[in-house]
């Protein structure tokens, strides 16, 4: 039986709300996966904007931002995007797949990309984490600009 | 035949736009294929030649589907450089 696969593309950062409310269509066929007594492992990667960041166009010294800006080409992005998380999903094996992904504004401190397996044994899940995000960043039709925070150090906003 | 071509990323940063087009040769009457549309925007448009890097790795998208070399353009088709990807 194939594994479950959900993969959205969602405005802004993925706070707990927003993966709530964007997961809600999908809860029920999630926890189906979880009921079967099936699952032996789950893994979940949180991808964070850090504060440095190298400039390429200055000589790649690091430099602080205040934001990513993800700009996707729609709707071969979302499309991509499943496409790679079934393709996971069947090759290793997995019991279920969510990849999130944000468009637009992410501030430093914030979520933009999640993506949380579940499998029988833990190799599997282990080994797909790696497969799925190399991929990622060689397919799916999605770019970062930098917005670089120029405020002095002191009166930047910890997250 | 003219070849418009949606640009994004570091692709449209070059040029300051979201599009190019390009003047490209014709196969046969009213297509083209994608490698002479990436020889095309290589030659008519040298500021994106670092984010197209080699026609052998560079994509083009044809109706949001990846393309390959010898995929035919036709009039009306949505045509994207997918040059440099990196989200996560």
């Amino acid at each position: 039986m194939p594994g479950t696969v959900v993969s959205i593309i969602v405005d802004g950062p993925l706070t707990p709300e927003a993966l709530a409310e964007a997961l809600l269509p999908h809860r029920a066929d999630l926890e189906r996966v979880h009921a079967t007594g099936n699952v032996g492992a789950t893994l979940r990667f949180d991808g964070i904007v850090r504060r440095m960041e190298r400039d390429t166009k200055m000589s790649g010294e690091e430099r602080a931002l205040s934001h990513l800006e993800y700009q996707t080409y729609d709707p071969m992005a979302e499309r991509e995007l499943r496409s790679l998380a079934a393709s996971v999903c069947d090759r290793f094996g997995l019991l279920s797949i969510i990849a999130l992904h944000s468009r637009g504004l992410v501030a430093v401190g914030e979520v933009s990309f999640v993506l949380e397996v579940a499998s029988a044994h833990r190799a599997e899940a282990i080994e797909a984490m790696p497969a799925f995000i190399d991929r990622l960043k060689q397919d799916v039709p999605i770019w970062k600009r930098a917005v670089w925070d120029d405020s002095p150090p002191a009166t930047r906003v910890k997250r | 035949m003219r070849v418009e071509v949606l640009l994004f990323g570091p692709a449209g940063a070059a040029v300051n736009s979201d599009r190019v087009a390009v003047e490209v040769a014709e196969c046969e009457p009213g297509v083209c294929t994608v490698r002479e549309a990436l020889q095309a925007l290589q030659a008519q448009h040298p500021a994106l030649r670092s984010a197209i890097g080699t026609i052998e790795r560079a994509r083009l998208a044809v109706n949001h589907q990846y393309a390959s070399a010898e995929t035919k353009i036709r009039p009306g088709d949505e045509v994207a450089l997918i040059a440099l990807v990196g989200g996560g």
